[in-house]
């Protein structure tokens, strides 16, 4: 609708020689006419014609142009249908009343020709205008919903992904408050195979969508490692590496993780770039502060990614306090920091241990008030508790009947730098699991292999005294030994060998572990089935609950453990 | 003198094109009959009718060029809304003489 192309021009006029000339004057102009004689047809001519443009009459019979140009308005909607008064009214009252129904200009009589088609004209800009800012307002709106859409099937796969785990259990509280749809801060826990627990604080930079994305690979390859087994370092090398390839440079993720071992009553520790932690110690109400001592991940490459991680005991009721940077920097309404101080005060206040977390919370929500929270906000407790409280670890059982390999050996033996750096557990529970029926006791057999591995390696090759991992102070000197003997390892090995021989209705499994190591005296023990108190660091009474038999054979620098399954 | 404003109606006149002789016709038929009904509203002192048929009958004869006739119809139409009829008499039967001369002079343009 150019100002110069053909409109259609209602002209409503109970004069008809009037009528004529205006309709003379507008085709003239090429315009398209339609006539009504009066308001009532004027108004069905609106509804039937749907003109671009009104001229009407002030005065007719039976509805006056007044009335006509109220309903004609409200029939428009939202649509600008220009309204122009034909009038010889010269009352300045008259003039307001007709603006006040609706018109939007006045035409006199006798018709000036220059002045109508000026006027036309710049009703017709107008409403192109109007047309215009009308299609640009649905097309953002349409797009806006379009957005608002996506973000939402987004945000559910989102959580689907990032929410899954084992976040319910009983030993974690925490509290996710996302800044926007999204949020820039990832939580996720999940059970290893052997009943450990891994979990993993990230705050990406930046907040929303571009924050979220790069939770999505993250947590895959959390959940998707964690649950094969894979160690904390492995797990954390292969995010990093995956962050440092799609995030864009300047983008990275703070993060810490925490592998708790329920049985060893400790947690391993990897943090990169995230505030200070606490443990809280129940035994004496102290705090020890967990800093941070790498770069976040998604900055260095492969190469120079240090995968090195601090353990600390974690006795029953320890707890360990986790935070993105949203809870010390949010800022109250004079745009104070929250801070470390009043942090620290929270728990140097505190009188019951279990209220901590709500007391953070409080006190967090209180100094921000109406203002809420600048950042996105993550505060996790962990409690540590006895493994039985958050009971066994869950292996998906769905491959159905007993098939798979039965019958066969295999022999695996670890050496050199290997030997010190190399997990192999995940390889070794693979290849069990596809024995269907050893699929569903991978949790078990995680638990075995580990522990004989540890066994070996650590007692037989690298000859530490577990006897020291009797309190805190030896768990320390514990790891500090294990560090020296590393480095100093000129050679060793640990071999494995695994012989499956199928059974009547089942079948069974030897696992054979031999290290190079001096070997230990094991008559006395056997004897008295390893009940003996200095001797749970080698968690043979464990075992034991698991096999049929474990011997030890040679200079003690041999085990040989059974397990036979039958499917009923 | 003349009745009408002849620049302007030359102009109508290029205007209409064939349809003058339409339009003239229509004018006085319709203005005919409109100066019955209202000599008909005068005796019956309808202010409301004389006012509305005088707004009528004034811009219809601003558009036919007839100016002078328009400013009558114009008093007419101001006194029937002063509500004061004493004397609407005078220039409604000025508007009459004046609208027999314009008529003529259109029905000669016509011819």
């Amino acid at each position: 609708m150019d100002a110069g192309s053909s409109l259609k021009i209602l002209i409503a006029d109970d004069n008809k020689s009037d009528r004529m000339i205006l309709s003379a004057i507008v085709k003239k102009m090429g315009h398209e006419v339609c006539e009504a004689a009066d308001g009532l047809e004027a108004v069905a001519q609106f509804k039937q014609a749907l003109p671009d443009i009104i001229l009407l009459d002030v005065i007719m019979p039976n509805m006056d142009g007044q009335a006509a140009a109220l309903e004609i308005k409200s029939l428009a909607g939202e649509d600008m249908i220009p309204i122009i008064f034909l009038t010889s009214l010269q009352d300045a009252n008259d003039l307001a009343k007709c603006l006040d129904s609706g018109g939007d200009d006045f035409l006199t009589k006798p018709y000036n020709k220059i002045i109508l088609q000026a006027k036309i004209n710049a009703f017709s800009r107008m409403r192109k205008m109007h047309h215009i800012l009308q299609r640009q307002r649905d097309l953002i709106r349409e797009n806006n919903e379009y957005m608002v859409h996506e973000q939402e099937v987004a945000k559910a796969v989102y959580d689907n992904v990032t929410h899954a785990g084992c976040l319910h259990l009983p030993n974690l509280k925490y509290l996710l408050s996302p800044f926007s749809v999204f949020n820039g801060d990832v939580l996720l826990a999940a059970r290893k195979p052997s009943g450990s627990m891994h979990i993993l604080l990230g705050d990406f930079t930046g907040h929303g969508l571009p924050a979220a994305i790069g939770a999505m690979p993250l947590a895959e390859i959390f959940y998707g490692m964690t649950a094969k087994g894979f160690s904390m370092e492995d797990v954390l090398r292969e995010i990093n590496i995956k962050l440092k390839n799609i995030l864009p440079i300047g983008y990275f993720c703070c993060v810490c993780m925490v592998n708790l071992s329920f049985r060893k009553e400790e947690i391993e520790v990897w943090m990169g770039g995230l505030p200070d932690f606490y443990l809280y110690r129940y035994d004496d109400k102290r705090i020890d502060k967990v800093i941070s001592t790498h770069l976040p991940l998604g900055v260095l490459s492969s190469q120079a990614f240090d995968g090195n991680t601090q353990k600390y005991s974690f006795r029953k009721n320890d707890k360990l306090y986790m935070w993105s940077d949203g809870i010390v920097e949010s800022r109250n309404d004079q745009g104070d920091l929250f801070g470390e101080e009043r942090l620290q005060d929270i728990f140097s206040n505190n009188i019951d241990d279990t209220a901590l977390f709500d007391e953070i919370v409080k006190t967090v929500n209180e100094f921000t008030g109406e203002r809420g929270k600048d950042d996105d906000t993550t505060l996790l407790e962990v409690r540590m508790v006895d493994e039985s409280e958050v009971g066994e670890v869950s292996i998906d059982l769905s491959s159905g009947m007993v098939s798979g390999p039965m019958d066969w050996n295999m022999r695996y033996t670890l050496r050199g730098d290997t030997l010190k750096t190399f997990n192999p557990m995940p390889l070794m529970l693979s290849i069990l699991s596809d024995v269907p029926y050893l699929k569903g006791l991978s949790g078990q057999l995680y638990t075995l292999m580990a522990e004989l591995f540890s066994n070996a390696f650590e007692h037989g090759v690298l000859a530490l005294n577990s006897a020291l991992k009797q309190d805190a102070k030896g768990f320390a000197e514990y790891y500090s030994q294990r560090e020296i003997a590393i480095k100093a390892l000129k050679e060793g090995t640990v071999s494995f060998e695994f012989d499956h021989q199928p059974i009547p209705g089942g079948g069974r499994l030897m696992i054979k572990v031999t290290d190079s190591g001096q070997g230990f005296d094991y008559k006395c023990r056997q004897d008295k089935n390893f009940i003996n108190q200095g001797y749970s660091g080698r968690g043979i009474p464990l075992i034991l609950s698991i096999c049929d038999n474990l011997e030890y054979v040679g200079n003690g620098n041999q085990v040989r453990v059974d397990l036979s399954w039958t499917a009923d | 003198m003349s009745h009408l404003n002849l620049g302007q109606i030359n102009e109508l006149k290029d205007l209409m094109e064939d349809a003058f002789e339409d339009l003239i016709n229509t004018y006085v038929e319709d203005s005919d009959e409109k100066i019955a009904l209202l000599q008909s509203a005068i005796s019956h002192q309808d202010k409301e009718k004389i006012a509305e048929i005088s707004h009528s009958l004034k811009g219809s004869s601003a558009n036919i060029c007839a100016e002078f006739l328009s400013g009558l119809f114009k008093q007419v139409e101001d006194q029937a809304r002063a509500e004061n009829l004493t004397n609407i008499e005078q220039p409604f039967t000025l508007a009459q003489d004046e609208y027999l001369q314009v008529k003529g002079e259109l029905n000669q343009l016509n011819s």
